[in-house]
């Protein structure tokens, strides 16, 4: 029950994107097609999850042991770093149309900052390992949602005559902000 | 190429001309997420322009010795360190802001700003220049966040650095103070923004072309597609 | 080969550097926040306390709970400090509690990271007004919508359901424990 909340959470009630406004930049500069967005969310969810994994171990099992916190910020990001150049490579060997489909969006991840901020947000709540992967698996999906969602909004926006000095980022963000207030609604779920 | 621009043109663009928020839509996490108040744009402004400018300071001394491929992971780490220093310092010294303000001190290392002024600037000019395009986009985040800050308060919480300042009559919108209020005033203020650059582009013109005409002729010029 | 020396090197250097120069700034820094979390602790145990004239830490506990002492050395209550989740992340709540634990004197938020406009209406005054002088047995109850009957009831906030209810839950099982260290004769 306690898990089925944190992923509830994560994803619809305190969306990454929507509610934290972590994200934010691929949120507006790659979400044009859906496809497109698809892919994105899941080469982020993918990274999200194993983040969780690694930041969890670094963070519980070496740096608060030997109380070198405040190495927290340069280490996670090394980690994610290291860890995103390490999966890029992984899947360009294992399957080539994977590779296709995610690869230019994954040297993209690493200065995502949902990344990081998951990071960030799972050792400042102190959950345990399973809680922190359900956690990452959460927020990877509302990210891939919220993604997806914006996407297809502007797939349609392209048709519509907007005035011109809203066009590009600034209708983007009163879409988001129209989003965010439906997001809102789901705040009573749980 | 850019050796001929003056020291002070390298501070003035950063206001206006290349504002990080307004025109470089760069470092918008922040930007929406911690401007419910004067005070937390205050803040985050001056804690980013801290991690800005000396980041600039030391990548640019240093750059002559940084290998073309792992530029990008020693910018990381050097933005890194100064993020963590001013973790500390906030905590030791300004608790309550930095209880305000949360995660998102350490998440000045992802914004995309400052390791996009290290890439853009700082990795190829001198350390007086690097320090003043450092400056100057600094400052233009930090008016940028003080705004939204401003107009976010002002209207969702009825007061200005916590000083009432609306009538108490006045219902405060509390939407401006949730997520949805940052989008909204982001994007009408981004709008308003290109409004009025578009009005002086079309102004320019109108006179550029008035005094190539002769001056009996009536123009109507309609709005220019750029 | 040469640039692959050069590059470790590199980044084997700015590491040193960084990391010599972060454990510097740490030792200054700390101390001085261990001192401003005192200070905050302290200001809060004497604030839920305020007959309170000093206090005194209450060792092997598994609790943070101190004991409070007025002018003349008695025992007022109890300071406990309780943190459970929230709406949106931890929420740290500072109790006073009467010598017997069937009262609430006045509670303080001490953290939390709620949705400001909503779950933040926890830290006013109207809410937390509602705990004043509040029974504790069998345990603080919420109800929703209408007015408080009960005298262990308080309502909750709305649009904050969730925050309100976790306060609650929080300070009940902070309640439960002391309780259970009270049985003990440990308090």
């Amino acid at each position: 029950m306690d898990l089925f909340i944190i992923f509830i959470s994560a994803a619809i009630v305190n969306n990454f994107v929507l509610s934290l406004f972590l994200g934010i930049c691929p949120f507006l500069g790659v979400s044009n097609k859906t496809s497109s967005a698809l892919s994105m969310g899941m080469a982020v969810t993918f990274v999200m999850v194993l983040t969780a994994i690694v930041s969890w171990i670094l963070y519980f099992l070496i740096l608060i042991p030997f109380k070198l916190e405040f190495l927290q910020i340069p280490s996670f990001i090394l980690v994610i770093a290291s860890l995103v150049q390490f999966v890029e490579m992984v899947i360009k060997k294992v399957s080539q149309p994977l590779y296709r489909a995610l690869g230019i969006f994954l040297p993209l991840i690493t200065t995502n900052c949902a990344i990081l901020g998951l990071a960030l947000l799972l050792s400042m709540r102190e959950y345990s390992l399973i809680q922190s992967i359900i956690f990452g698996l959460g927020a990877g999906a509302g990210f891939t949602l919220a993604l997806f969602i914006m996407a297809g909004i502007r797939e349609e926006l392209e048709l519509t005559d907007v005035p011109k000095p809203f066009r590009g980022v600034p209708i983007s963000l009163i879409t988001a902000g129209l989003l965010a207030l439906a997001f809102m609604g789901f705040a009573g779920m749980i | 190429m850019k050796k001929n621009k003056s020291l002070g043109y390298e501070y003035i663009k950063g206001l206006w001309e290349i504002n990080p928020v307004f025109k470089q839509v760069l470092g918008m996490c922040p930007a929406l997420a911690v401007t419910v108040s004067v005070m937390n744009g205050l803040a985050m402004g001056l804690a980013t322009t801290f991690v800005l400018v000396f980041s600039s300071l030391l990548i640019s001394s240093i750059r002559k010795f940084i290998p073309n491929q792992v530029r990008i992971a020693a910018f990381i780490v050097v933005i890194a360190t100064f993020v963590t220093i001013a973790d500390l310092v906030m905590k030791a010294k300004f608790p309550e802001l930095s209880k305000a303000l949360g995660p998102f001190v350490p998440l000045i290392v992802v914004n995309c700003l400052i390791l996009g002024r290290q890439e853009a600037f700082s990795s190829k000019n001198n350390p007086l220049r690097s320090l003043m395009d450092a400056l100057g986009n600094g400052t233009g985040f930090l008016i940028a966040l003080v705004v939204m800050g401003g107009i976010r308060e002002m209207i969702g919480s009825r007061t200005l650095l916590d000083y009432p300042i609306l009538p108490a009559g006045f219902e405060p919108w509390l939407i401006m103070i949730l997520p949805a209020g940052a989008f909204l005033t982001l994007g009408l203020l981004m709008g308003l923004a290109n409004f009025y650059v578009d009005k002086k582009k079309r102004n320019q013109q109108q006179e550029l072309i008035a005094k190539y005409r002769k001056p009996s002729t009536t123009l109507e010029i309609k709005g220019e597609e750029a | 080969m040469k640039i692959v020396i050069h590059m470790i090197t590199t980044l084997t250097l700015i590491g040193v550097i960084v990391g010599g120069l972060l454990s510097e700034i740490n030792d200054w820094a700390s101390p001085l926040i261990a001192a401003n979390q005192k200070a905050e602790t302290e200001k809060a145990i004497f604030l839920v306390q305020p007959e309170g004239k000093s206090y005194e830490t209450i060792p092997k506990t598994g609790i943070e709970i101190y004991r409070v002492y007025g002018a003349d050395k008695n025992l007022v209550g109890y300071s406990m400090v309780s943190v459970g989740n929230g709406f949106q992340g931890k929420v740290k709540i500072m109790t006073g509690l009467s010598k017997d634990l069937s009262e609430i004197n006045i509670i303080e938020i001490l953290e939390q990271v709620e949705t400001p406009g909503l779950g933040t209406k926890i830290t006013e005054e109207p809410f937390k007004d509602q705990f004043k002088g509040l029974q504790t047995t069998p345990q603080v109850n919420w109800v929703k919508g209408k007015v408080p009957e009960q005298p262990n009831e308080i309502q909750t906030i709305t649009g904050a359901t969730i925050s309100s209810k976790s306060v609650v839950t929080i300070i009940n099982s902070g309640l439960a424990q002391a309780r259970n260290l009270k049985e003990r004769g440990v308090l």
